[in-house]
């Protein structure tokens, strides 16, 4: 593996319970290079979910390890920020204080916060719902707070778990066109879990296919289309069939 | 809650409603007061008053300063015991819900203590602490410290998981740090049903706290009583009910405003 890779999945295994032990993982590797964005795809039950959770530093491997920037992940940190499909804001704190959590843990002062606030604010377009509390906003809006929330305190990558699978269709395709801008502007190393291969190809720049029992990397595509992508185009096309065709085989 | 035969026309109407409501609440004590005043005329006094009667007690006691004496003495007793004993409650529902040390510790001395009514404690009052406020006090402080222990426990054994993820993955990596930015925001709405049951409870829990002969307003309730003096017993009821419906109604629009974003 190269030595500006800001993420390394070296070899996680990840077994639950006792008796009736189950496998999810077995000796997923991969890495994502700085800047890179990755989505890892696969059917439901390969554990992508479970992978998700022990990047993110909330669950452990029963073998193996990852690394962020060469530091091996014991627990969450604010280097990496994480964005879920559920969104999980705070429903007792406004859109504005919801961005603001993170900045808070960290002692920023009171102005440099709300400056921070407001530029995270813009970023994904939600300036007329600072003041609204999350019950008001819609789906799409939820998570346009879930990821500032998540940028607001600058981590190095950002990690998403299905972020987009609760919300409409045309929603998620204007969502991609915005998480791809906010990712140019921000130079972010993405790693994005789906279900939906269109997704991923439509946002990748290498994808991780992943099959079930137990979890496992299938192979890894680099998409190569230039972006803007059409998915009308048939080069589009191609690499949807063929991530497919990997995931059903 | 509507028990109206008519159709609930909803906020549009909530004016009107509003306005048909209170007229008809008063429709319905006019009508109770009728009823009462009817029969308190087959009756001698001694077993039912009328309500003129009750009211002419009433403000007697109020302009004597009985009823203010007796009101101030209940919550010298009451407020402290409320306040420690939901202190108390809340401390150890939101302990035990949180950490499952505490929980497993602690639950079979719950389990055990739980259903002691705290009318059975009135022994442990006068022997420990003896027939004053403070064992009053003590008395009522149980009454709370459960319901407000109950209160917070399931409020916090009802927070997501995954706002205590969201929160350490922007940074909080103390218990108490989690309690503080996470559990007590996301628990506040069972918390504060707990506390406003508790003041209400409580207040009721007064009669029993007195009942060792400790002054208040149920031992004016207890000496009218005993003098058969029913228009006496119906007035400091009434004062009950009284000080029961300001309490409550403060309580509840407290509790709509730190809950705002409900």
């Amino acid at each position: 593996m190269s030595g500006d890779d800001r993420v390394v999945v070296d070899g996680v295994s990840k077994r639950y319970g006792g008796e009736d032990a189950v496998q999810a993982l077995d000796g997923v590797e991969f890495g994502v290079d700085d800047g890179e964005f990755v989505c890892v795809v696969g059917p439901s039950g390969c554990g992508k979910t479970t992978l998700f959770r022990i990047i993110g530093g909330l669950e452990s491997a029963t073998a193996g390890e990852v690394r962020l920037s060469g530091t091996p992940v014991t627990e969450p940190s604010p280097d990496l920020g994480i964005v879920f499909q559920e969104y999980h804001l705070f429903p007792w704190r406004r859109v504005r204080e919801n961005v603001a959590f993170g900045l808070e843990q960290q002692d920023v002062g009171a102005e440099a916060r709300e400056e921070r606030v407001d530029a995270m604010l813009d970023l994904v377009g939600l300036g007329d719902a600072a003041d609204s509390y999350p019950t008001a906003l819609s789906g799409g809006m939820k998570q346009r707070v879930g990821i500032a929330r998540a940028l607001a305190v600058d981590p190095e990558i950002l990690l998403m778990d299905e972020p987009f699978g609760s919300v409409d269709a045309q929603t998620r395709s204007m969502l991609h066109e915005e998480l791809l801008s906010i990712w140019r502007e921000t130079g972010k190393t993405v790693l994005f879990v789906t279900h939906d291969v269109d997704e991923a190809v439509t946002l990748a720049d290498r994808i991780v296919v992943m099959g079930a029992d137990p979890g496992h990397v299938r192979e890894i595509v680099d998409v190569g289309l230039d972006r803007p992508r059409d998915r009308t185009d048939e080069a589009f096309a191609e690499q949807v069939a063929y991530v497919r065709g990997l995931i059903s085989e | 809650m509507s028990t109206s035969l008519e159709p609930d026309f909803g906020t549009e109407f909530g004016g009107d409603l509003d306005r048909r409501r209170l007229l008809l609440g008063a429709g319905g004590v006019l009508g109770f007061l009728l009823v009462w005043a009817v029969a308190a005329r087959f009756n001698p006094p001694y077993v039912l008053p009328s309500p003129g009667a009750v009211a002419a007690v009433f403000l007697a006691e109020l302009r004597s300063g009985a009823m203010a004496a007796a009101l101030l003495a209940s919550v010298t007793h009451w407020l402290p015991g409320t306040v420690v004993g939901t202190a108390l409650g809340i401390a150890l529902g939101v302990t035990m819900a949180y950490s499952d040390l505490a929980d497993d510790l602690a639950t079979p001395i719950v389990r055990v203590l739980r259903p002691v009514p705290p009318l059975a404690l009135i022994g442990f009052a006068i022997a420990w602490i003896g027939l004053n406020h403070t064992g009053a006090a003590f008395i009522i402080a149980a009454g709370a410290f459960w319901i407000n222990y109950y209160a917070a426990y399931g409020g916090v054994d009802g927070v997501p998981d995954e706002f205590l993820d969201v929160a350490k993955s922007l940074g909080v990596d103390t218990d108490l740090g989690l309690i503080r930015n996470v559990v007590l925001p996301a628990a506040l709405p069972e918390i504060i049903t707990g506390i406003r049951t508790g003041i209400g409870r409580c207040w009721m829990l007064i009669i029993a706290a007195e009942l060792m002969g400790v002054p208040g307003v149920g031992r004016e309730l207890y000496t009218a009583s005993q003098n058969l003096s029913v228009d006496a017993v119906l007035a400091y009821i009434l004062l009950m009910s009284l000080v029961y419906l300001v309490l409550d109604t403060g309580v509840g629009a407290v509790q709509n405003r730190v809950l705002a974003w409900q």
